[in-house]
């Protein structure tokens, strides 16, 4: 091997990190380890200048190896390894300190922060001496793309891709397109006709030579990386097909919060008590009636259902305001004389056009009372006087703090959006991961928000978090371009990081076959010894980890590597002691 | 003096390191005696890097991964979850209170729950004292 010439960068991340760890103090500490040649501190190390520091440090000191203590490598990894590269460098002599998302911004004292820093950067520097230079693979991508989930999002994404000349499969679950849009009636803020965009999405996804739809079929199992994946689905006659495909566009969106949960309201109970669903059903059928066939003289719409409340979702289901205003529109027009209550627990109108809709519809006649979710739900109550349908909604308005008794005898219960059940099937199916709410992770929520950990894997739509349609199809269209970006370039890199057997010491044994859960692994009968397909391997070292006579190396992740990490760590962690 | 445990924590890469991350970008507040290092799956901890951390002073051991189920890599998790229980018995053999090391899944999301778990390790560490192993098998020269 040749002599570790090591740089070591802190990053101070503005004062993010310089804060609460004192960045000199790191610094000058870890300048005294061995093969450590510089050691820096720099404002912002991801920046330009900062990058530059580092491609000028390698060339003047001859530097072979790279420690930057700064973010979480999840989120910087890839932008410090190719500064690397550029200077001449390959990219895996590098390794990263998190001295932010576990350091600085999870402790509130400095002098234990800056000791921690000290011992991880100490860990990293003991652990990149081990690293050795990693050649890149190249893997061609499949030009098909796979869209799951066929609603505004996923045609939308499907259309764009597809009149770029590629083929698209795209998967739906139910029995027809259009998803959550099949319901509406108008749309806020400009009350457009629903049906005929809709129409117009349909007709150009179910005639586009280069789109092939599956209805009543789910996605079960993807096998493959980036470029290269491949599925088996059941068409709606039951026969399998097995498509191939270089990308992943998930748009399967959200449901209907299930409103009998909230007891408060009587769903289910109440004859016109309906959710924002339902009367978007109604709405489309030109009539607003009740359950006995007359049109409603008081009309009230509750907000927030299943929202922002910590016993169902503390989220905001984010389309809700705008739709009860778009409600509260167009039963003004279709019933002028009616009285119209909306009781919101806060009036989110945001959006293009939205606050405007807010103003304009605020000058109809039309009754905005506020209540607090947080100490007290409204209730609903049919009246006693059995002759009458009417119901009552008890309430206390927020701002006068007066009990309010408003009559009613049709009530909008403005659902919010909420996962599916198949959720985490479909995560788990890609290989990708959910959010405490139940919607898929983005690789980063300003810089990367399309893409997931899971190269070739993006998320549009409501799945990736409640939202209109116009931000829906937005994400649709950036996702597309992403893909199709991926498609021109012909091929990518992948991470090389998989796992190798050293047939010297491999005793044949074959316990690494049983636990690789991609079958990456075979024996090979001539040399008795056990042989990693890199093509299939993902690198997860299971296998590094079972092998009996340490035959197995797992790239980037050696013994070797993560025993001289924790070397290291416990060395400072006793010298400081 | 006040003991200040060092507890080495192996997080797998998807699901529990992106958690202690969360518990980062929403700024809460834990204790600082943990030093994480980072594999992509729990299924890649290999015992010697658990008796590794005991034999160079640490004071506690955790290991993180996602929930079953939940594994990037489909059942690393459960692997590692086999190997923690043999891992247990020996390092009790070994004269170490077993308490000393730790498993649990904590997901992407669970930033909140990675935090209580350092606090609350933490805690069952300082309870337990310094771990004698370096010391032992230094007198021992093993
Ligand atoms: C009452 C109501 C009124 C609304 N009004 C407006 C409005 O006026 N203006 C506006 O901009 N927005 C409005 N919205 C929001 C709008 O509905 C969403 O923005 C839009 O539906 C998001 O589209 P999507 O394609 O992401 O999801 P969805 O419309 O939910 O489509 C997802 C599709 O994926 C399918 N799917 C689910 N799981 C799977 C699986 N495992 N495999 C395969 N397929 C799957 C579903 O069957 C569905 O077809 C309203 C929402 C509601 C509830
Ligand atoms: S958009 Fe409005 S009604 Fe919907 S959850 Fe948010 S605040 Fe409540
Ligand atoms: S577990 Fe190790 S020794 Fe056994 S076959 Fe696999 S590589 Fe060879
Ligand atoms: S690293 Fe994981 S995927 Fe690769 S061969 Fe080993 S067990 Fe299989
Ligand atoms: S990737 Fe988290 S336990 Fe396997």
């Amino acid at each position: 091997m040749e002599e570790p010439r090591i740089g070591v960068y802190i990053c101070w991340c503005g004062t993010n990190i310089a804060k609460m760890v004192d960045v000199e103090q790191v610094t000058e500490q870890v300048s005294k380890l061995p093969h450590v040649v510089v050691s820096k501190n720099y404002k912002y190390m991801c920046s330009d200048p900062g990058q530059e520091l580092i491609a000028c440090d390698i060339q003047e000191h001859k530097l072979n190896r790279i420690v930057v203590a700064a973010c979480s490598p999840r989120i910087h990894e890839l932008t410090f390894r190719r500064a690397l590269e550029k200077a001449g460098l390959n990219a895996y002599l590098f390794e990263m300190a998190n001295i932010r998302e576990q350091d600085s911004w999870v402790h509130d004292n400095r002098e234990e922060a800056t000791r921690k820093a000290i011992e991880l950067v100490a860990a990293s520097i003991s652990r990149v001496k081990y690293h050795e230079p990693l050649d890149k693979r190249s893997v061609t991508i499949n030009p098909a793309t796979l869209v799951i989930g066929g609603g505004v999002a996923g045609m939308s994404a499907a259309l764009e891709v597809a009149n770029a000349g590629r083929e698209v499969y795209l998967v739906e679950k139910s029995d027809r397109l259009g998803g959550l849009v099949n319901h509406l009636d108008l749309t806020y803020p400009y009350l457009y006709d629903a049906g005929s965009m809709l129409e117009t999405l349909l007709r150009r996804t179910l005639n586009h030579p280069h789109i092939k739809v599956f209805c009543d079929t789910t996605v079960e199992k993807v096998d493959g990386f980036i470029g290269n994946f491949t599925t088996t689905i059941l068409t709606e006659n039951q026969q399998p097909v097995t498509l191939t495909f270089g990308n992943i566009i998930v748009s399967t969106g959200l449901k209907p919060f299930d409103a009998s949960r909230v007891g408060e309201y009587g769903y289910g109970r109440l004859p016109d008590v309906l959710t924002s669903v339902e009367f978007e059903d109604m709405l489309r059928s030109g009539q607003i009636l009740t359950r006995s066939g007359k049109p409603p003289q008081n009309i009230a719409i509750i907000h927030c259902v299943g929202s922002r409340n910590t016993e169902f979702h503390e989220y905001c289901s984010r389309t809700c305001c705008q739709v009860a205003l778009k409600f509260a529109n167009q039963i003004r027009t279709l019933l002028p004389d009616s009285n119209i209550f909306d009781l919101y627990a806060d009036m989110r109108a945001f959006g293009k056009g939205c606050e405007e809709l807010y103003t304009e519809t605020s000058r109809k006649n039309i009754t905005f009372m506020m209540f607090d979710q947080q100490k007290e739900m409204p209730q609903i109550i049919r009246s006693i006087d059995p002759a009458d349908p009417h119901m009552l909604i008890f309430f206390r308005e927020k701002i006068s703090g007066l009990g309010l008794e408003v009559p009613a005898d049709l009530i909008i219960l403005m659902v919010g959006m909420e996962a599916h059940e198949d959720v985490k099937d479909v995560a788990h199916a890609v290989g990708i991961s959910v959010c405490g709410n139940q919607f898929f992770i983005e690789k980063h929520p300003k810089l990367d928000p399309v893409a997931t950990t899971t190269a070739g894997v993006y998320i549009v739509g409501n799945c990736q978090g409640p939202k209109g349609i116009p931000d829906a199809i937005s994400q649709a269209k950036a996702a597309a371009a992403r893909v199709l970006a991926t498609i021109n370039q012909g091929s990518v890199f992948v991470e090389v990081t998989t796992a190798q057997v050293n047939e010297a010491i491999c005793c044949g044994c074959q316990t690494c076959i049983l636990v690789c859960p991609y079958s990456a692994i075979h024996f090979d009968q001539n040399k008795r010894v056990s042989v990693v397909n890199e093509v299939l391997c993902k690198g997860c070292g299971t296998c590094g980890s079972t092998c009996p006579t340490g035959a197995i190396r797992s790239k980037h992740f050696t013994d070797q590597q993560i025993l001289s990490q924790i070397a290291g760590l416990m060395e400072m962690t006793l010298k400081i002691n | 003096m006040e003991f200040k445990p060092t507890i080495v924590a192996f997080l797998c890469n998807w699901c529990s390191y992106t958690g202690a991350d969360l518990a980062g970008t929403s700024r809460m507040k834990y204790k600082p005696n943990i030093r994480v290092i980072r594999v992509m799956c729990s299924g890649r901890v290999d015992p010697t890097f658990v008796y590794k951390s005991f034999r160079e002073g640490a004071d506690g051991v955790l290991i993180c991964g996602c929930h079953p189920g939940d594994c990037h890599y489909q059942e690393g998790n459960y692997k590692c979850l086999r190997r923690f229980k043999l891992m247990k018995k020996y390092i009790t053999q070994m004269g170490i209170e077993p308490e000393r090391l730790h498993l649990e899944w904590i997901s992407a999301s669970e930033g909140k729950q990675f935090a209580e778990l350092v606090d609350s390790m933490t805690e069952r560490i300082k309870e337990l004292g310094p771990s004698q192993v370096k010391q032992v098998a230094e007198t021992l020269a093993i």
